[in-house]
């Protein structure tokens, strides 16, 4: 089986970056897995990393709430990226959904271009499967 | 290099939010008189000046510059006949720019269309016919005050709804983040555990799972300090800063050694201080825990100070760090409810909220001086009670 993807994990939670990527080892053929609890970190790694096409699409698995810099404002700053950059990832929001969430900002994130997807927390393989199934 | 440095002062707020003014008995009603003829003024002023705290004036711009100076006035009678405006036009313009105080017509002008008038426009709450028996004055002033001081009352218990709303919003949106995050987490962490066969990655699961519970338990125990600030009462003892301390003490003395922090404290208290024992520790407590979470970790020369001097029946206290500071536009943020400055995992939100409510409590005042990278300075100053 060949290599199908690489992994850029967003979360704040140093035990959901753990679960995530330990589901993830166990459910693809990879060639990176690279965990972020910052958000504005990760966007400073993947705006320098111009060096040319990857190989294979990388996935950015997306937490919402966190404190700082949180989902929303990630993919604002995202979209903001040049195309050349944007187009080697897909991004899948990956949280809590609660009452307390506005359906209007669901349907923004879905809105955006790079988002592929949202799985509901708490995370399983299947969930998980079925996400990358669709890529 | 960015160094911010933000003061706060919630005396303003304190009177608003945490002491109802009781209604003072001893205090006279205040109630001002507008007529264009001095006589009357004067007669209304000598009968009533023994009950009641007594403003006129002669016409309305007099009028209008006695209730801007005097806001606690309660009671306004007008005449309606005066030259320039009418009593009418008088109570038409103050029921917008001083809605509160109760308008009462006293006037013998009592044809049918200015009673109409006074009371669809003006608003009135009686209408004293001249010339007036000092019983209707006196009936008229009492009821008038009776509604002045319920709508005062119900303006004041709408303000703090109001905020009980907001920070209900507030509560709903942070209790999704920081309770269901981490159970969902754990939950996400049980399903994953069918999936490990190797002890060592089962046990280090195991352990970010403890982490996760024990923040939420640490959330849960904020949100009690935070009802308790709310909604307690003051009790007011003799404060000794020695002991405050050394309790406080033992604890961030294990967290200095583990993680390496030089911790100093210096205790100079000179006289007796009054305070509440509770709130005083919860400052201490979220300062020094603040200070010792937010150390730089690669850093080679961390250090927590705390200094506390009791001099002239106020507390002056000052909790300075070696960590990584407060980025400058942040540092206005930092008392709001919930707010989080750092993305590091630690935090709930709930800390320095609670040190400005426990300050509200106490009159007491914060400062914050912070350079990112190199620390942040706290200082606080507390007044004895």
């Amino acid at each position: 089986m060949n290599i199908e993807f690489s992994f850029i994990i967003i979360d704040d939670s140093e035990l959901d970056c753990f679960v995530t990527q330990k589901f993830l080892e166990r459910s693809a053929k990879y060639l990176a897995i690279k965990t972020f609890q910052n958000a504005e970190y990760a966007l400073e790694i993947i705006r320098e990393n111009t060096a040319g096409n990857s190989p294979v699409p990388t996935i950015i698995l997306l937490d919402l709430q966190m404190p700082f810099m949180n989902g929303f404002d990630f993919l604002e700053e995202f979209e903001k990226l040049p195309v050349e950059v944007k187009k080697n990832y897909r991004i899948a929001v990956l949280t809590v959904l609660t009452s307390a969430n506005n359906p209007a900002d669901i349907h923004k994130i879905l809105a955006y271009h790079a988002v592929n997807g949202i799985i509901e927390k708490p995370l399983t393989k299947e969930k998980l499967l079925s996400l990358l199934t669709r890529e | 290099m960015f160094s911010s440095i933000v003061s706060f002062s919630f005396a303003e707020s304190y009177y608003n939010t945490y002491v109802h003014k009781p209604i003072k008995v001893a205090e006279k009603v205040k109630v001002l008189y507008v007529d264009d003829e001095p006589g009357n003024l004067f007669g209304f002023k000598a009968s009533l000046r023994l009950d009641y705290h007594i403003f006129t004036a002669e016409n309305i711009p007099q009028a209008l510059a006695c209730l801007n100076d005097n806001p606690e006035i309660s009671v306004i009678f007008c005449d309606q006949r005066m030259p320039g405006k009418t009593g009418v036009d008088f109570f038409e313009e103050i029921r917008v720019s001083y809605p509160l105080p109760v308008r009462i017509m006293l006037t013998a002008y009592t044809d049918v269309e200015s009673i109409i008038d006074a009371i669809n426009k003006g608003n009135i709450f009686r209408f004293v016919k001249k010339p007036w028996i000092e019983a209707d004055i006196i009936g008229a002033i009492e009821e008038a005050n009776k509604f002045y001081q319920a709508n005062s009352m119900l303006s004041v218990k709408n303000i703090e709804l109001q905020k009980a709303y907001d920070e209900l919003n507030k509560f709903a949106y942070s209790v999704s983040h920081d309770i269901r995050g981490p159970l969902s987490g754990i939950l996400g962490a049980i399903n994953l555990a069918n999936e490990i066969d190797d002890v060592a990655e089962m046990k280090e699961m195991l352990f970010l799972m403890k982490k996760s519970v024990k923040k939420m338990d640490a959330y849960v125990l904020s949100m009690h300090d935070y009802y308790s600030l709310q909604r307690g009462e003051l009790k007011i003892t003799e404060i000794d800063f020695e002991k405050v301390i050394d309790e406080l003490k033992s604890i961030y003395s294990v967290l200095a050694k583990v993680n390496k922090v030089t911790f100093d404290i210096s205790i100079c208290q000179d006289g007796i201080f009054r305070s509440d024992y509770a709130p005083l520790r919860l400052i201490f407590n979220n300062l020094l825990s603040n200070a010792f979470k937010y150390q730089d970790r690669n850093s080679k020369n961390k250090s927590v100070e705390m200094t506390v001097e009791v001099a002239k029946s106020v507390a002056t206290i000052y909790v300075k760090d070696t960590g990584i500071g407060i980025l400058g536009s942040h540092v206005g943020e930092i008392f709001n409810l919930f707010y989080r400055s750092n993305s590091l995992e630690v935090g709930s939100g709930f800390g320095l909220y609670n040190v400005k409510s426990a300050l509200i409590k106490l009159n007491g005042q914060i400062e914050v001086q912070s350079v990112l990278h190199q620390g942040t300075t706290f200082k606080v100053t507390i007044p004895s009670i």
